[in-house]
C-alpha cells in the first residue's frame, strides 16, 4: 500500500514572501509571462511567474492555448470517427494513441483481439514510445544548448517516420488501428526494414549517451534539478518515466499487462534521486528496452504469419472488401458500421503505459452510435501540474530542464 | 527492475578542454558520412502505392465516374469535408453525383472514405502538394478529383491485397 500524505501545496503569492522589500538590495518583484509562443515551452504552455531576482517565487502553468475540444468531439463523431482524433492528442506518438483508444473500445463492447493483432500492436506501441522518448531528448537538449543532439535525435526520428510511412502510408497522424485489430497486416518488407533499424539504434543510443551522460553542462543543468521525491509524484498523480525517475516500479506493462506484454522479457528502469538527471536516465534505459521488445515482437510476428489481424465480427469491423463487392449481406454490413456502429449500454475504462504515463480512455455508452461521454485521462496534464511543485524557489534557467524533462505534448495536455 | 546507474563525473570531464576535443572530434566524423539532408521540394518524397495522399474519384469509362452517390463516403469522413448531391442516370449504373465536392482544406488524408466506398470509386491517390490563393480554390469539384483506372491501379491493387483476408 503506498504511503498518503495530506495535499499541502498552495501557490506562494508575492505577500507570502518574508523579505523586506524596502531593502535596496532585495528590489522588486518581477512578473514574468513565459509562453505561450515561447520555443522552450514545447507547444503553447503559458507560466504565469513571479521572480525575485532570478528566483522563482511562484509559477502558475495556464493551460488550454490548444484546446479544440476533442472529448466533446466525440459525443457527436460516434465511435469510429473518432480515431483520428485520437492522432493529434499526443502528435508524437500517433499510433499509440489509436491503440489506447480501440482498446477502450474492444472493452466496451467485450471482444478480444486476434493474436498476431497484439503482437503488431506491441511493436507500434514500443516504436511509438522510441519515437517520443527521442522528441523528448532532441527538445531537451536543444533546449539547454546542445544543439548538435538535436539533429541526431530527429535524423533517427526521420527513419522512425519512414518505416511507419512504408506501413501506413503516412509519416504522422497514422490512423491505422482499427477496432478489433489493427487495419492491415505488417508486411515483410517493412518488418524486414524495422528490424534493421531496431538493431542498429541501441549503438545510436550510446552515441547520444556519449555526448550528454558525462557532459558536464548536461550534467550541472540536470543534476539535482527538478527533484521530486516519491511522496510528490504520488501526490500529483505522476505515472510513467517521471515517476519511476522518482523510484517507484510502475509500469502498467508489468503492473497490469496488456496485449500479451507479460509475456515479453523485458526490465522497468528506475531512478534514485527524481530529478531531471534520473528521468533522463529513466528515458534512455526505457529506449533500450523498447528495442528489446520490438525485437521480440518482430520474432513472434515472423512465427505468426498469415494470422488473423483483424476480428471476424460483423457487428464492429467492415467486412473485407472482395465481399462486400459480391454479398448483398456484407454490403449491410458495410453501411450498418460505416454509418451507424453501435456498441453496447455501459461504461469502460482502458489504459495503457504511454511514453509520457498512463493515458487512458474513459467511455460512456448508452448503447448508440456516439459516445455519452468520452474521458481522455492525459499524463500530460498531471505532468504540467508538477511544475510549480519543482519550479518554485529554483532559478529561473532551471525551468527549461524541469520543462523539458517532465515531458509533456501540449496536443494532449489541452485536448 | 533496473535502477539506473548515476554517474560521476570523472577528472577529465570536470576538466571541460578534453571533453570539448572529444565533441570536435565527433563533428569532424560527421562530416564525412553521408548527408541525410533531403532537399524538399528539388527532391520530393518518394511515392508508392502505400502513400494516403488526397482522395480522387475514379473513372469507370470515359467522362463516367464509378461513384453511385451513395454517401457512405460521406458518412464515414471524420472531417465532414465531403459533399455529394446525386442524381439519376440512364447508364447501368443508375445513379451517379450530381454534385461531388471534397474540401482539401478539411481533408485529413485519414483514408476513411476509400475504406468505406463499396463501389471502388474513391482512392488515395499519390498527390500531395496542396496550394492555392484562394479558400474556394481548395473545394475540389469532380472535374478536379476525377482519375482515370490506369493511375489508381497500382492502389487500387494494394487495397484488394491488404483486406485479402484468410
Ligand atoms: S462511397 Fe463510393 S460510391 Fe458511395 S458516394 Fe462515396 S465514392 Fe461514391
Ligand atoms: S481522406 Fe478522410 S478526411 Fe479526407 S475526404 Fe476521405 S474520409 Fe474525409
Amino acid at each position: 500500500m503506498a504511503e498518503t500524505r495530506t495535499f499541502d501545496y498552495m501557490p506562494a503569492g508575492p505577500g507570502d514572501l518574508q523579505v523586506d522589500r524596502d531593502d535596496p538590495l532585495h528590489g522588486e518583484l518581477l512578473k514574468l509571462n513565459m509562453g505561450p509562443q515561447h520555443p522552450a515551452t514545447h507547444g503553447v504552455l503559458r507560466l504565469q511567474m513571479v521572480l525575485d531576482g532570478e528566483r522563482i517565487v511562484s509559477c502558475d502553468p495556464v493551460v488550454g492555448y490548444l484546446h479544440r475540444g476533442k472529448e466533446k468531439s466525440a459525443e457527436s463523431l460516434g465511435w469510429r470517427k473518432f480515431f483520428p482524433h485520437t492522432d493529434r492528442l499526443d502528435y508524437v506518438q500517433p499510433l499509440l494513441n489509436n491503440i489506447a483508444y480501440a482498446r477502450a473500445l474492444e472493452s466496451l463492447a467485450g471482444v478480444e483481439v486476434p493474436q498476431r493483432a497484439q503482437e503488431v500492436r506491441v511493436l507500434l506501441m514500443e516504436l511509438s514510445r522510441i519515437m517520443a522518448h527521442l522528441i523528448y531528448l532532441g527538445t531537451t537538449a536543444i533546449d539547454l544548448g546542445a544543439v548538435a543532439l538535436f539533429f541526431m535525435t530527429f535524423t533517427e526520428r526521420e527513419k522512425t517516420y519512414e518505416l511507419l510511412d512504408a506501413y501506413t502510408g503516412h509519416r504522422m497522424n497514422n490512423t491505422y488501428i482499427r477496432m478489433g485489430g489493427v487495419y492491415a497486416d505488417l508486411d515483410e518488407d517493412t518488418a524486414r526494414a524495422i528490424r534493421t533499424w531496431v538493431e542498429a539504434f541501441p549503438a545510436k543510443i550510446d552515441e547520444f549517451e556519449a555526448m550528454l551522460t558525462g557532459n558536464a553542462i548536461w550534467y550541472g543543468r540536470n543534476k539535482n534539478v527538478g527533484v521530486l521525491s516519491r511522496a510528490d509524484c504520488l501526490d500529483l498523480g505522476l505515472t510513467g518515466p517521471n515517476l519511476r525517475g522518482s523510484g517507484e516500479e510502475w509500469d502498467l506493462r508489468k503492473t497490469e499487462p496488456y496485449s500479451g506484454y507479460e509475456t515479453y522479457d523485458f526490465d522497468v528502469p528506475v531512478g534514485t534521486v527524481g530529478d531531471c538527471y534520473d528521468r533522463y536516465l529513466v528515458r534512455i534505459e526505457e529506449m533500450r528496452q523498447s528495442a528489446k521488445i520490438c525485437l521480440q515482437a518482430l520474432d513472434r510476428l515472423e512465427k505468426s504469419k498469415g494470422g488473423e489481424f483483424l476480428l471476424e465480427d460483423r457487428r464492429y469491423v467492415l467486412p473485407p472488401r472482395s465481399s462486400v463487392q459480391t454479398s448483398m449481406e456484407e454490403l449491410i454490413h458495410q453501411f450498418k458500421i460505416v454509418t451507424d456502429m453501435r456498441l453496447p449500454r455501459g461504461t469502460a475504462y482502458s489504459c495503457v503505459e504511454s511514453s509520457k504515463g498512463e493515458l487512458g480512455f474513459m467511455l460512456a455508452s448508452d448503447g448508440t452510435a456516439r459516445p455519452l461521454r468520452c474521458h481522455v485521462r492525459a499524463p500530460g496534464l498531471l505532468n504540467v501540474q508538477a511544475i510549480p511543485r519543482v519550479a518554485e524557489g529554483r532559478l529561473f534557467s532551471d525551468m527549461v530542464a524541469i520543462i523539458g524533462s517532465l515531458d509533456f505534448v501540449m496536443g494532449e495536455v489541452d485536448r | 527492475m533496473v535502477i539506473v546507474k548515476r554517474k560521476t563525473l570523472t577528472l577529465a570531464e570536470r576538466l571541460y578542454l578534453p571533453e570539448i576535443l572529444r565533441g570536435l572530434s565527433i563533428t569532424f566524423r560527421k562530416m564525412f558520412q553521408p548527408k541525410v539532408t533531403r532537399q524538399y521540394p528539388e527532391e520530393p518524397l518518394p511515392t508508392n502505392e502505400v502513400t494516403r495522399g488526397q482522395p480522387r474519384l475514379r473513372e469507370l469509362t470515359e467522362g463516367h465516374l464509378a461513384c453511385v452517390s451513395c454517401g457512405l463516403c460521406e458518412a464515414a469522413c471524420p472531417a465532414y469535408a465531403i459533399t455529394i448531391d446525386g442524381q439519376e442516370t440512364d447508364r447501368f449504373i443508375e445513379r451517379e453525383p450530381e454534385r461531388f465536392e471534397i474540401d482539401m482544406l478539411r481533408c485529413i488524408l485519414c483514408g476513411f472514405c476509400e475504406e468505406a466506398c463499396p463501389k471502388e470509386a474513391i482512392f488515395m491517390s499519390t498527390e500531395l502538394e496542396l496550394a492555392g490563393f484562394t479558400r474556394e480554390s481548395f473545394k475540389y469539384g469532380i472535374d478536379k478529383l476525377k482519375r482515370s483506372t490506369e493511375e489508381l491501379a497500382p492502389r487500387m491493387e494494394y487495397i484488394k491485397r491488404i483486406n485479402e483476408r484468410w
